[in-house]
């Protein structure tokens, strides 16, 4: 059995070698994509969600015979790299891509800490990278020329949240704030204080807790011996849900909780079951957003039927954001009518257009800045939005057990 | 007010760290095996009883008893099979056999449960008690008292029963354990086959307040280092002593130093004791 094993494995490795070998010639046919993804370790479920995204996309643009470059039409095929979670492979991953695979474009690794690293390696070979899922403006803060971003910055998220607890809480006075000790979940936390202290609220919390940890009882009871009317955790999907349920377990109650991000995954309504009701989030997408866009998905129902048909699932934003990082290369590609990275990397540069995902035109760093994400509450089990006012399902419902 | 509640968290924490830490703790102590698959029976434990509980209604509480008798066998099986091989080779040398064990189970986890984190949801939820302004969580303080009581009986299996005294006799001296008429081999099967015992059975414990998935099992063992560090190798009441300190100064840790350093004050108190007390808190040799 490892025998066999053994011998499949350096027969692909042979394989594959050839594939590489052969490249210049296929080259003709095929636009090959980098994408170094965590598909093995801690963050693997993420990288499921960008491969469906991804995978669906390919799908698309090969049953229209591929993108059209120039006169003809070239098919697409992603070249995955495991960097198994670890964030320095991921920056080696991208550097075997650009000399070694030869891919034509680049999509950046999971989450802005690892984005950002491997940005540099993109920008050292002048390669057009997309980045599905990195929203922290340190992210996009080196100068850097080739790296573009789907998602719009932290602040786009805390800013509509502010202001419609604001609004409709006006009891809403003091805040408690709890981060992972991580890029994204601290810089998110932190627009989050700018954004309720510029609405007059008192943060009266602000903690972070380190990757990993375990127990949350002590920040918590802390937490609720200043009693909150708001209280913001941040953290990845399996720090939510255990801060959740260990609030549940101190019987803490607040007018107002927010979760960023986890509430927008399924799994963060079945971890929870009633304890995720009321939990508010906001993300850069939602399947119940409508946009009629010029891409290959055509507008987002169109996108949310043929994700449905090949999961059986809706899709949520980490899925969309990797299919519209395909979409928003595709788009590049055909405006510049060649695969020439500078002349892709400048159609980047001045695209102006809609997709499924929504708006896309991005600001001088390279991030996106047309996105009006959607704030949304779990209500009955589902999420439901109430931001913004043209797409709302439902209205705020204060009061989380 | 604040004070005793973190307090409370911190001794209901450290029970179950406890539970985690004595099976590691005897396994390290009486066959000087670094048991590197402590922390993936503990996570296999725990899917035994989710799948237990959404599969066939079976309470976590009664999963443990489930879980006991297999993973005894599996742990006795496992040293009698293979690990007994290797028993008398530099300790480097066992810890990298159950390094390798530990990368398939948790391989195997992988692939057959995916890195999800699922939550065990009891339907209806224990709820909390509240004592005053004190509030514990229900759940916890049964899985405290549980993981006590489990410890308890591992102490008790040890001081008491004719296996127990054979163990701690061959913990003490193997050659003169063996001229005695213990049959060493088998010892140190039940050994391990008890270490695996407490992993499996604190697994649905666990599983009913943290989150499961194959990638929380080098976190259980990463615990379990520093609980037999603190209380000492091979002793079963030291276990329990450095679980409760790891779980008291986590808590004030969090607390004083805010969440993020509550981790780095356990190591820090980890380098003290090893500096001024390398043997542990209630290390002694030959003890259970």
């Amino acid at each position: 059995m490892k025998r066999l094993s053994f011998i499949a494995r350096v027969s692909t490795a042979v394989l594959s070698a050839c594939l590489v070998w052969s490249s210049p010639l296929m080259a003709q046919e095929l636009i090959r994509i980098g994408a170094p993804l965590p598909i093995t370790g801690p963050l693997s479920p993420e990288a499921k969600k960008l491969q469906n995204g991804i995978n669906l996309w390919v799908e698309a643009v090969n049953k229209v015979g591929g993108i059209k470059v120039g006169a003809k039409r070239m098919k697409v095929e992603v070249v995955y790299v495991d960097y198994q979670s670890n964030t320095p492979r991921a920056v080696q991953a991208t550097e075997r891509l650009i000399t070694q695979d030869k891919v034509d474009f680049m999509f950046s690794p999971f989450g802005s800490g690892a984005a950002k690293a491997a940005s540099s390696v993109s920008e050292k070979y002048q390669m057009p990278t997309i980045a599905a899922t990195a929203s922290s403006e340190q992210v996009y803060d080196q100068g850097y020329k080739y790296l573009f971003g789907v998602y719009t910055p932290n602040q786009t998220l805390t800013e509509p949240l502010a202001d419609l607890v604001a609004k409709q809480a006006s009891g809403v006075q003091r805040v408690a704030i709890l981060a992972r000790n991580d890029l994204f979940p601290l810089a998110i936390a932190q627009e989050m204080e700018k954004s309720a202290k510029k609405r007059g609220m008192n943060v009266t919390y602000f903690e972070k807790y380190a990757i990993g940890t375990l127990d949350h009882a002590s920040a918590l009871s802390q937490i609720k011996s200043q009693s909150p009317h708001w209280i913001f955790a941040t953290g990845y999907i399996n720090d939510l849900i255990l801060i959740k349920k260990q609030m549940a377990d101190q019987g803490i109650e607040a007018p107002v909780v927010t979760m960023i991000a986890g509430p927008a995954y399924k799994e963060f309504v079945s971890g929870l079951g009633k304890g995720a009701e009321n939990v508010t989030s906001a993300a850069w997408w939602h399947p119940a957003v409508r946009y009629q866009g010029k891409d290959v998905f055509g507008s987002t129902e169109n996108f949310n039927k043929l994700f449905r048909e090949k999961y059986g699932l809706d899709p949520d934003y980490g899925e969309a954001s990797s299919a519209a990082s395909g979409v928003v290369l595709q788009l590049a590609i055909e405006a510049a009518g060649t695969l020439d990275r500078q002349k892709v990397r400048d159609a980047l540069a001045a695209m102006n257009t809609v997709t499924f995902f929504g708006p896309i035109k991005f600001g001088p760093t390279g991030q996106v800045i047309s996105l009006d994400p959607p704030v949304f509450q779990v209500q009955k089990g589902k999420q439901v939005v109430i931001l913004p006012t043209a797409i709302k399902q439902g209205n705020l419902q204060l009061g989380v057990k | 007010m604040l004070f005793l509640q973190i307090l409370a968290n911190g001794l209901v924490l450290g029970g179950l760290y406890a539970c985690i830490a004595a099976g590691f703790s005897l396994v390290w102590g009486v066959l000087n095996v670094i048991n590197i698959l402590h922390g993936s029976f503990i996570v296999l434990g725990g899917y035994l009883a989710f799948f237990g509980y959404t599969q066939y209604g079976i309470h976590p509480f009664v999963s443990i008893a489930i879980a006991a008798p297999l993973f005894f066998a599996l742990g006795y099986v496992l040293q009698r099979t293979l690990i007994n091989r290797m028993i008398a080779a530099p300790v480097l040398l066992t810890l990298t056999l159950t390094f390798g064990l530990d990368l398939m189970l948790a391989n195997g986890m992988l692939a057959a449960f995916t890195a999800d984190f699922r939550k065990l949801i009891l339907d209806p939820p224990l709820g909390i008690l509240r004592l005053g302004a004190l509030v514990l969580p229900i759940d916890r303080i049964i899985a405290m008292l549980l993981a006590l009581g489990l410890t308890g009986l591992l102490y008790l299996t040890l001081s008491r029963s004719r296996m127990g005294r054979a163990i701690v006799a061959v913990r003490m001296d193997r050659e003169a354990a063996a001229l005695m008429g213990v049959n060493v081999k088998h010892v140190y099967a039940l050994t391990f086959g008890l270490g695996a015992l407490m992993a499996g059975a604190s697994g649905p414990l666990l599983a009913m307040i943290f989150p499961i998935s194959p990638l929380t099992g080098p976190v259980y063992l990463g615990k379990a280092f520093v609980i037999c560090v603190l209380g000492g190798l091979g002793s079963v009441p030291g276990a329990m002593i450095g679980g409760i300190t790891l779980g008291i100064v986590e808590s004030f840790g969090s607390l004083w130093f805010g969440p993020e350093h509550a981790t780095t004050l356990s190591f820090v108190l980890l380098i003290a004791i090893l500096l001024m007390r390398p043997e542990g808190l209630l290390g002694r040799k030959g003890y259970a």
